[in-house]
Formats: structure tokens, sequence, C-alpha cells
């Protein structure tokens, strides 16, 4: 709880550091913020207090993934002020990401259905802007549109199944809502497996799992780099975490109406995403649909509900993130010398820049998931969730699906040790020096030690 | 809420909704039918408050109307949630009140925010 009041605070702040004049501190005021709720957020482990006549309710769940929210908008905010260059509105971007993570931070926690969906919309409508924030890109532009359009009809959807489940159980409370499906023993009302379904059409959008996944590409292409690097790491983590605790937490005992459909969506956005990546020239729409297959395995771990699951999704999700922000951070180097995101921008790195190489190359690794890195670890942990719960099929399917992704995560690479005979040293700075650096090591570190965050649930 | 309520629960809500709708359907006919008509020039013409019309009113108009609709709507929207507050301010006591002071802050920090921004400047 003191988690979100400072981290309120410091977003109030950052609105008002422009016209207060001491926009100059407020980089330093942001992360001491972020360091200060990571703090109170660490105190309340275990604590598991309720809040706001139930409506919030923090539990080692809603500890573990908001810390690792602020843990990822800290690197976030380390790595992108350079690239906030334009004079016309970056401390308001600022104070808007701070906002979208306290939405994060409510969709971890809620324990009634109208805070889920506030937490959504907290988290969706900053993105919006921010989707927008590059006005003078037509393709920035259209992004912001494609998003908001999209996402207000999912938004429709989600709010559409959460009545059907009210007029099936008379509540909006997940306790409530849990007891009723127990009491029902097996007769589930066809209202409240209407409602189930819809919320999850709704939630299936916010993750992006196919066949809900086309705002994705042309989105996270479209926005400013920095922020495609928050929606795919940040957003992404929020959205799952809301997505599992609802369908752990209240949906669980009547898994049988919508079990086969997280199969379906599970597999299909695996195919999808993992075979669209292939054709891929941009760097960065191809990292979008990677982000799009990884939804499909997290998906796995919402299917497979054991006593592995939540740990394997928590960890599942840092790997990716943490990848995924190098991945962008490079990115965000390169495009900014070359004036385009294609992947031949990326050739011949390994030799001009050896550091910017190495992230790159340990990212890939991490994400394709090959042995020594924190995704090979994330993707076994989810494999055997489910494996435990008899979906080896599925299982079969996610492991093609990852050697597809090795294919394209490969060609990143090779492209990385490619000759080319313009040898423009990219300039790096010391503070992005350390973020590579800090980032690989936690890749490595937590393949080396995965129960360091999966023990951890 | 009674969770097992069968659909005959809402017929009190279904006969309330056809008396209305009923109601403004009568009246219109009613008047269509009972009142005289005269058309004239005069008559069709728009009524303002006696002062007589000029152009069309499909004419595009400064964006600066809009932020400012938008604005008046949040913090007219903002505002009613003194009403409640103000009718159970005996049952809600301090801690009510502790809470509408910090609920009026908050709105009075976005109001300064907006003048600040100069979303209120017209020139």
């Amino acid at each position: 709880m003191n988690t979100l009041i400072i981290l309120s605070a410091v977003g109030v702040l950052a609105l008002f550091s422009e016209m207060l004049n001491f926009k100059k501190a407020l980089g330093a005021i942001i992360l001491l913020g972020l360091v200060g709720a990571f703090a109170a957020d660490v105190m309340a482990w275990n604590t598991n207090r309720h809040y706001y006549n139930e409506m919030m309710v923090v539990d080692n769940f809603s500890v573990a993934f908001t810390g690792l929210l602020i843990v990822i908008t800290f690197l976030w905010f380390i790595m992108s002020p350079d690239f906030f260059r334009e004079p016309s509105s970056r401390i308001d971007h600022f104070a808007l990401i701070i906002f979208a993570l306290i939405g994060g931070q409510l969709m971890t926690s809620y324990n009634n259905m109208l805070m889920l969906f506030l937490g959504i919309e907290i988290l969706s409508i900053p993105m919006f802007i921010l989707a927008g924030s590059n006005k003078s890109d037509l393709k920035s532009n259209e992004a912001a549109l494609k998003y908001f359009l999209m996402a207000a009809f999912a938004t429709g959807f989600l709010l559409f199944g959460m009545a059907l489940i009210y007029g099936a159980t008379g509540s909006f409370q997940i306790q409530n809502i849990t007891q009723f499906i127990k009491s029902q023993q097996g007769n589930i009302p066809v209202m409240l497996v209407a409602g189930i379904l819809m919320m999850l059409v709704g939630l299936a959008f916010k993750v992006s799992a196919a066949p809900f996944h086309f705002w994705t590409p042309d989105v996270y292409t479209g926005s400013p780099t920095v922020i495609t690097a928050f929606m795919s790491t940040v957003v992404k983590t929020a959205a799952f975490a809301g997505f599992f605790r609802l369908f752990s937490m209240c949906f669980e005992s009547s898994s049988a109406t919508w079990a086969n459909t997280i199969w379906a969506l599970s597999a299909l956005t695996i195919i999808i995403g993992n075979v669209t990546a292939v054709y891929q020239t941009s760097f960065k729409r191809m990292l979008a649909y990677s982000s799009i297959s990884h939804a499909g395995y997290m998906l796995m771990a919402i299917l497979a509900l054991n006593q592995y699951a939540q740990g394997s999704i928590l960890f599942y999700a840092t790997a990716y993130s943490i990848s995924s922000i190098t991945a962008f951070a490079v990115l965000l180097l390169v495009s900014h010398l070359a004036g385009n995101d294609s992947i031949e921008s990326f050739n011949g790195l390994a030799k001009k820049n050896p550091l910017l190489a190495f992230a790159t190359v340990l990212a890939m690794l991490s994400l394709a998931g090959i042995p020594p890195l924190a995704g090979f670890f994330a993707k076994y942990y989810i494999f055997t969730a489910a494996l435990q719960q008899h979906y080896t099929g599925l299982v079969i399917i996610a492991v093609m699906g990852s050697l597809i992704g090795v294919y394209y995560y490969f060609r990143i690479i090779i492209a990385l040790f490619k000759s080319e005979n313009d040898d423009v040293v990219i300039p790096v700075n010391n503070t992005f020096k350390v973020f590579l650096v800090v980032t690989s090591v936690a890749a490595l570190l937590l393949g080396i030690m995965p129960q360091l965050v999966a023990g951890i649930l | 809420m009674n969770p097992s309520s069968i659909p005959s629960d809402y017929l009190p809500i279904f006969i309330q909704f056809l008396v209305a709708a009923g109601f403004v359907v009568a009246v219109m006919v009613a008047t269509h039918w009972l009142g005289p008509k005269r058309k004239s020039k005069l008559k069709l013409e728009t009524f303002e408050c006696g002062i007589e019309p000029q152009g069309n009113a499909r004419i595009p108009f400064s964006i600066k109307y809009f932020l400012v609709a938008i604005l008046f709507v949040l913090f007219d929207v903002e505002v009613i949630f003194m009403y409640p507050w103000a009718v159970n301010f005996k049952v809600l006591g301090e801690s009510g009140l502790i809470e509408m002071l910090i609920f009026m802050a908050l709105l009075l920090t976005g109001f300064f925010y907006i003048i600040k921004k100069g979303a209120l400047k017209w020139e």
C-alpha cells in the first residue's frame, strides 16, 4: 500500500517538476522514489493485508510481481532519458510512465473485479498517449489511434464479461465468486461461462495472444522505441500478473469450462508468433512477434495452475523482461545511428562495438532459450508445470515453436558477425554501458541460479 | 443480492419500462393530434430567445472550446462526489472529512496543473 502512495507522490511530483523548476533533479527524484517504492514493497512481504474494504490485497504474489515491475521500470528509466530529447513534453512522459506503473501495481494486487478494471485503464490510458508521443511521426500517430480503438474494443468485452459474472454470482469480489463457483459443484451456469470467456477475450487482447494479437506489430513498430520497450516488458508483465491472478484465484475451480480455450489460444499464439517472426526484416517488428510468441508460452502457466505455475510465470516474466529490455536498448542505439530498425543495421556490430554485440548475443540467446541463460530455465519451468498437468501435446507444440525461435534469434547473431565496410563506432555513454553490463549479468545469473527468483513464490 | 433470482423477478421493471415508454409515445401522438398547425416562414424559423438567428450552426469552431468543455466535464463529475459525502457527512465523520480533503487536494493539484500548462489560456 505504501508502494502505491509513494509511486503516486512521485508521479505528481514529476508532473510539477517543469513548472516548479526542479526539472534537473527529476531523474534523481524518480529513481529514489522507485527505490523507496521497492523497499516499501519488500516490507509488505508475508504481511498479507487487505485494504479499502477488501478492494485490494497485498499478498506474496502481488509483492513479487510489483517488485518485478518496479525493477524493470527502474532499468527503463536508466536506459531512456538520453532519448527523450524532443523538447515538447518529456517531463509529462515520465509522469505518465509512473502512472502506468501504478496501474500495473493495481493489476497485481486487486481483490475485486472493479480494481482489475481500474488497473487496466490506469495502465492503458498513459500508454495510448505515449504510443503517439512522437507527434511528427505518422506511424506513431497511427500506433496511438490503433492501440486506442482496439483496446477500447477489448475493454468492452472485458466489461461485458464482468457484468455477466456479476449477474451470475451477484458479486465483484474474488472470494465471493470463488465460493459461488465451488458451491455449484460442477453445474456452472451458462451466464458465468459466457462471462469468463468474455473476460478471457479481453485479457487475451491485453497480453496480445493470437488471434487477438493484430494490434501488436503495428503498435510496437509505430511507437517510439523506448515506449515499445516499456510496453513489451512492464505492460506485458502486469497484464500477465492480472490474468494469472484472476484465473488462479477466482476461476480455478471452473477450469473445465475454459482450459480448452486457453490451450488453443496458447498453441495458436506460439505457432503464429514464431512463424511470422521468421519473415520480418525489421528488428523491432521481429521483437513484436517474438513478444507475441512469449505470451503463448506464459499462457501455459495459466493453463497448468499447479504449485509450480506461480513461480514459473514470475521467473518467465523476469527472464523475458530483462532480455527484452536489453534488446530494445541496443536497438535504440543502433537505430538512432542507422536511421532505421532493419536487421541489416546490426551488421558488423561485433567488430565495431563489442559490448553492444555481447549484450545482444546474450539477450537473443536468452530469448531463444539456450541453456546457460535465464530464458532456458524460464521455458524449462513452464514446460515442467504444463507437463505435470499432462498437457504433452501443447508442450510439443511449444518446443517446436522455440526451435523456430532459435532460427530467427540467430539471424540477429549472424548479422552481428557479418563483415561490414564502414566502421562507424556507435558512441555509448557510461550509464548505458553499466546498464548493458547489469542486464547481461542478470540474464546470466538468473540462468545459473534460477531459484533466486523462481523459488520466491 | 440473491444470486438465484429468476426472470419473473424483473417483471415490475419491465412494466415500469412499458409505462414510461407508453407515456412518452402517448403524449407525443396526442400533441401532434390536438394542436393547431399553422405553417409560415416565421413559425418554422429557429427560436433562440427572441434574437434573430445568424448563419449556419454547422461551422468549424476552435479546438479550445473542446478542451475547455472536456475539462469542465472532468471537474463537474469530480464535484458530484461531494453530494453523497455531504448527505452522509455525520455518518462518515472525521475520517470522511480527511478523505474528502485529500480528494479535494488532488483535485486542486490537477487544477493547478492545467492552469500552469496554459490549457485555459484563450489567446
